[in-house]
């Protein structure tokens, strides 16, 4: 959020909504009201004063009201733009709360006090304690809405969810008992920063629930006018009572009652897995009938039919947790209306074809990503969020910012150390705990400090101009600023420097409000001899700086696409069409992978030829201009970001280069071998198989030489086993569904052998209804079972244990289905492992650099991930996260150079033994063991990979290696400094 | 506050012993840990002195151990949760420093309960701050560093 408030191309437009959309792709005219804040956003620093001084107290929305807020306030802590915010509603110098009588007496008062005049006030009920609070007079009672026209090349619709309204659901009490909370609530609770400081406590008498109850599926999969699922909900349980469970241990039972337990997403069942070895909760499948009260010890009980052990239940809870759904925004069908864009049966945005374009509206430049078109969880959020960057970039091309600074001349800093330092009051922030003065004298008493001042608001604007001023007056080498967190504001001091040509790494910031005069106010003594203390050291960092300049390496803009299945076909066209030179290889003689004839028919849910889809994608690829080379593999990659090698042979054999490479190489199928009699039984075959035979005839199915009248699907081969794969292959539900319906219209008798159902895709869940609908048979697999196929020469029956009826099941069958999971490809992503370096996960697919901050990109800078090379997804989302990938790579590409980051480290090649210590040890594999001379070795520092984390300085043997910015001797200067004591005279 | 008024209260303060302690933070999760703590201003123990660096992985023995010849009475290392370090590895170095570390204050005759570890995490301020007061109080009751000069000259 602080990286888009701070970017210098994105403007932030809060508090506003959109009324108006004309024009076309590319020239759109977007009307935006911004509704009043009372607050001015240029003027205001966040300091918070104002709502110290506020009077009135109201109910807190990001805490769900658990917590109160004033009238004046910060929505919340990390808010972008942090400007503050008058709620008119409560604010007592804004007349919403106001009948209209009362408005009129005061209308009354007013006239007479202006004719008295009065000591005339423009507020007619002047509260003013913010005004009076405010030092930058940003508080402005007289604050217009505003209307501004944009124009601008594409539009994106992001507004998210909000939360099913369980008061519609009345039977589980929410809102008539307190202690029935919803899942959103409770995470507030837990969140450590949160409302109790991640406590759990029971509403009604802020006790620790002792028995705490899930239920799942509140408002979702047919409950409360809702099919779908909301796909975060099952895990957000599973992560909940693992957190309380550590939290708190006075819990002593977690029950959740769940439909399927929904763990699709890359690592999500081996986490199940822990919370059943750690035992952090109960599970039951079940529906609940009812919540309700026990009114003597006022505790709460649930009542429950067991689904697995067939019984009634009543469980006992103190705290009822409602998992409740994800339902459309308020705001998001008049938004469409204005928009023109079309919504589904729920109210979510449609999309035109998630197959073909995971993020595009049915209006042509319009995008939607994220829980707007349902609910999704975050590492696909982000996924789509980059994918409408790549495909919105279509209308924009030309449009291409590249940062053009302009150079100013550096200003001279060599010589001795002369240092300045500003220490910031923050309004009262520090000035009310802490004494300004003192620490400004202070700070002139340490050596080579040849100015200090004192400053109101150190990042404000006058604050800058002030700094500016100081340095140029003593001209200044070393900069120290004793204000807040370097966190948020080192950018933002070090722009200014960087702007009037001071080198900014010659500026040191000493964090004296958060971790000082926030945190200590209670002990205005220590907590000034520790600012005093953070200042001395501060100083003798500042001493050690050394002015440190950026490098730049030529950029190459064009990128190498390996694999042309549908992510590869999907991240080349959106690379290629934004004008970069794209190369896609591909090792078969044919592009499309699984989609391409004959391994597949239908796409779920809607039942779309996959070759229409196909063609499609094709000719966009073909449009764009992408190169392909078919039948021609990778053979090396060196190189780094930017400045890529690859050698390519197979039927195109040459050297290019590349700045970006978006790896799409695809995943296998599982091989059953001879489970399940497969490789003895001839009508036993995969999902793949029956799939080719589709694509035959997909009217009549004929295995070993007769039509089959029934056939049993079995679930998860493959999958969801330790010993093979121990994740869930995500689109192997939907796909044995979608076959079950085909084979059940063709007049089969249809019997699904399941562990859970894990319908999460768009539609999916509709579809499974269907099938039941039709009279396809559904029986779960107990936990730890598994399905045994009978019969010699060919199977005859499956027999299962079936808990609904508490025996064995033994269903005859013409033919039995495997549903086979998906594998990490072999051999290529042990290849690409070793030539590209990327690190692979347990599960054996590559890893991603951050599930959810990074979902696309790897440890390697410059190489992405596309499609199922990173993990099991269905087409959508193999999609979605190619376009992601498309537009992380371009991210590269548009720059002119890659800049490097100087804050890294280097080797001092004179002390260096080559012993490979760093090397080995370094994630990112920026040191290099090189021979200079016959049998020596060194190592040397990629600067371009190097992430200046400091590990390999601090493994370093013979002391060779310095982490530039934070090298010992400023390490050692602060600990010296620390301790040089002010001895108390 | 007058100069005055300082000196008298540090006076009627002095009965009780106060530790000077080091800490070393990562600057994505324990430092970050520390400021939103002072952003929901949970107050917790002031006696001690943070050192930023970019990662736990930074933190060599040899700061430790300088930290303690120069006289701290206690050392806390702290980063990210295993996982979670923005380096990915940082902090499994970190901890395999560490225990160099901690057999080394060992050989200089100090006690373990000296120097600590702790994985906190960026939203976590409440939990430094339970840290910070609990290492303080630890620290406390171990007394002055042998190490401390002051301390020898009294
Ligand atoms: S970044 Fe926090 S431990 Fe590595």
């Amino acid at each position: 959020m602080l990286d888009a408030g701070r970017h210098p191309l994105i403007d932030v437009i809060s508090n506003a909504e959109v009324i108006g959309c004309e024009g076309k792709p590319g020239d759109f005219r977007v009307r935006v009201r911004k509704n009043k804040r009372y607050v001015r956003e240029d003027l205001c620093v966040a300091c918070g004063q104002c709502t110290d001084v506020c009077p009135v107290i109201a109910g807190n929305e990001f805490d769900v009201g658990l917590k109160a807020r004033k009238a004046i306030y910060r929505p919340f802590p990390q808010s972008v733009p942090a400007t503050y915010v008058i709620d008119p509603e409560f604010c007592l110098n804004l007349l919403g709360h106001l009948s209209e009588k009362q408005i009129r007496r005061l209308e009354k008062i007013q006239k007479v006090k202006q004719r008295k005049n009065l000591e005339y006030s423009s507020n007619i009920l002047p509260c003013g304690h913010c005004t009076e609070a405010c030092e930058v007079d940003a508080i402005d009672f007289d604050m217009q809405a505003e209307e501004t026209e944009l124009n601008v090349g594409a539009v994106l619709v992001a507004v998210g969810f909000q939360e099913f309204d369980a008061r519609k659901l009345g039977n589980y009490g929410y809102g008539r008992f307190p202690n029935v909370v919803t899942s959103l609530e409770f995470e507030r609770m837990l969140n450590a920063s949160g409302v109790t400081q991640g406590h759990v406590v029971r509403p009604s008498d802020m006790k620790t629930p002792k028995r705490i109850v899930f239920i799942q599926c509140v408002g979702a999969r047919g409950e409360g006018g809702r099919p779908y699922c909301s796909r975060f909900c099952c895990m957000n349980a599973v992560k909940d009572s693992m957190l309380v469970r550590q939290h708190d241990p006075e819990v002593e039972d977690v029950t959740i009652l769940y439909t399927d337990l929904r763990a699709f997403g890359k690592g999500f069942d081996d986490f199940v897995q822990r919370s059943l070895d750690e035992k952090s909760a109960t599970y039951i499948r079940g529906r609940p009938a009812k919540v309700d009260i026990v009114p003597e010890d006022d505790t709460l009980e649930v009542f429950v039919e067991d689904t697995l052990g067939h019984e009634q239940k009543r469980i006992p809870a103190d705290l009822v947790v409602l998992s409740v759904a994800a339902a459309p925004n308020d705001g998001a069908a008049e938004l469409s209306e204005i928009l023109g864009i079309d919504t589904d049966a729920y109210g979510f945005v449609s999309r035109r074809d998630a197959a073909v374009s995971a993020v595009e509206s049915t209006r042509d430049g319009v995008f939607v990503c994220g829980s707007a078109v349902g609910p999704q969880i975050i590492p696909d959020c982000v996924a789509q969020a980059s994918a409408v960057a790549a495909r919105a970039q279509l209308f924009l091309t030309g449009h291409r910012v590249e940062k053009h600074e302009e150079p100013v001349e550096p200003l001279d800093v060599s010589g001795k150390p002369r240092i300045g330092i500003l220490v910031c009051r923050c309004g009262f922030n520090i000035a009310g705990v802490l004494d300004i003065d003192d620490l400004v004298q202070y700070a002139t008493t340490i050596p080579d400090v040849v100015a200090a001042a004192g400053n109101t608001f150190a990042c404000s604007t006058t604050g800058q101009d002030d700094l500016v001023e100081l340095i140029r007056e003593h001209n200044l080498n070393r900069l120290v600023i004793a204000a807040c967190t370097p966190r948020t504001h080192e950018p933002i001091f070090r722009e200014t420097c960087a702007h009037i040509g001071f080198n900014p790494y010659l500026f040191e910031m000493v964090n004296i409000r958060d971790q000082c005069s926030w945190v200590h106010a209670g002990q205005p003594l220590e907590a000034q001899e520790k600012a005093r203390a953070l200042i001395r050291m501060g100083v003798a960092r500042a001493r050690q700086l050394e002015p440190l300049h950026e490098g730049e390496v030529p950029m190459m803009h064009s990128a190498l696409v390996i694999g042309g299945g549908i992510a590869g076909i999907q991240a080349a066209t959106d690379l290629a069409v934004q004008g970069f030179p794209v190369t896609l290889v591909e090792k078969d003689k044919q592009l499309g992978g699984r989609l391409a004839k004959p391994h597949l028919k239908y796409l779920y849910p809607n039942m779309r030829p996959a070759s229409e889809v196909l063609t499609a994608k094709l000719k966009r690829l073909k449009d764009s201009g992408a190169r392909v080379l078919l039948n021609t593999d990778v053979e090396s990659i060196t190189g780094y970001v930017g400045n890529f090698e690859v050698n390519l042979k197979g039927e195109t054999e040459e050297l290019i280069q590349v700045g970006a490479i978006i790896l799409a190489i695809g995943a296998d199928l599982y091989d059953p071998k001879d489970e399940y009699g497969y490789s003895k039984l001839p009508n036993v075959i995969t999902s793949q198989e029956l799939e080719t035979m589709l694509v035959e005839d997909d009217k009549n199915v004929e295995v070993a030489g007769t039509r089959p009248k029934s056939a049993s699907f079995v679930l998860c081969v493959g999958s969801r086993d330790p010993e093979h794969f121990p994740g869930c292959s995500r689109y192997c539900c939907p796909t044995a569904i979608k076959q079950a319906i085909l084979l059940r219209r063709m007049g089969m008798d249809i019997t699904i052998f399941y562990r859970d159902i894990r319908t999460i895709s768009t539609g999916a869940e509709e579809m499974y209804r269907e099938a039941r609908g039709l009279g396809v048979l559904f029986i779960r697999i107990p936990e730890g079972d598994k399905v045994q196929v009978n019969g010699t020469d060919h199977a005859e029956s499956v027999r299962c244990f079936d808990d609904l009826l508490g025996r064995q099941l033994e269903v005859p069958t013409d033919l039995v289905v495997l549903s086979v999971g998906m594998q990490p490809k072999q051999p290529d992503t042990s290849k690409f492992h070793d030539i590209l370096k990327l690190s692979v996960g347990l599960d054996g697919f590559f890893m991603e650099l951050h599930p959810e901050l990074g979902p696309v990109e790897t440890t390697v800078e410059g190489v992405l991930l596309a499609g199922t090379v990173q993990g099991p997804k269905d087409i959508v989302d193999t999609v979605a996260q190619a376009s992601a990938a498309a537009a992380k790579a371009s991210v590269f590409l548009a720059h002119e150079n890659v800049r490097l980051d100087p804050a890294v480290s280097v080797v001092n090649e004179e002390k260096c033994r080559g012993c490979g210590t760093c090397a080995e040890i370094c994630e990112f594999h920026a040191p290099e063991l090189v021979e200079i001379e016959p049998g020596t070795f060194v190592a040397r520092i990629n600067a371009s990979l190097c992430k200046g984390c400091g590990t390999c300085t601090s493994w370093c043997p013979s002391g060779a290696i310095i982490s530039r910015h934070f090298t010992d001797r400023q390490v050692h200067a602060m600990i010296d400094a620390l301790f040089s004591a002010e001895t108390p005279k | 506050m007058t100069p005055t008024k300082t000196k008298r209260a540090k006076k009627a303060k002095s009965t009780q012993w106060n530790p000077n302690i080091v800490v070393f933070a990562c600057n994505w999760c324990s430092y970050a840990g520390a400021d939103t703590a002072g952003v929901s201003r949970i107050q917790h123990e002031p006696h001690f002195r943070m050192i930023r660096v970019m990662c736990s992985g930074r933190i060599q023995p040899g700061f430790v151990l300088k930290s303690f010849e120069k006289g701290a009475d206690g050392v806390l290392v702290s980063g990210c949760h295993i996982g979670d370090c923005h380096y990915i590895f940082g902090n499994e170095r970190a901890l395999e420093q560490f225990d160099k570390t901690k057999n080394m204050v060992r050989l200089l005759g100090l006690e373990e309960g000296r120097l600590r570890l702790e994985w906190i995490s960026a939203a976590e301020g409440a939990r430094f701050a339970e840290v910070i007061n609990e290492f303080t109080a630890q620290v406390r009751k171990l007394g002055p560093s042998p190490l401390n000069s002051d301390n020898r000259k009294r």
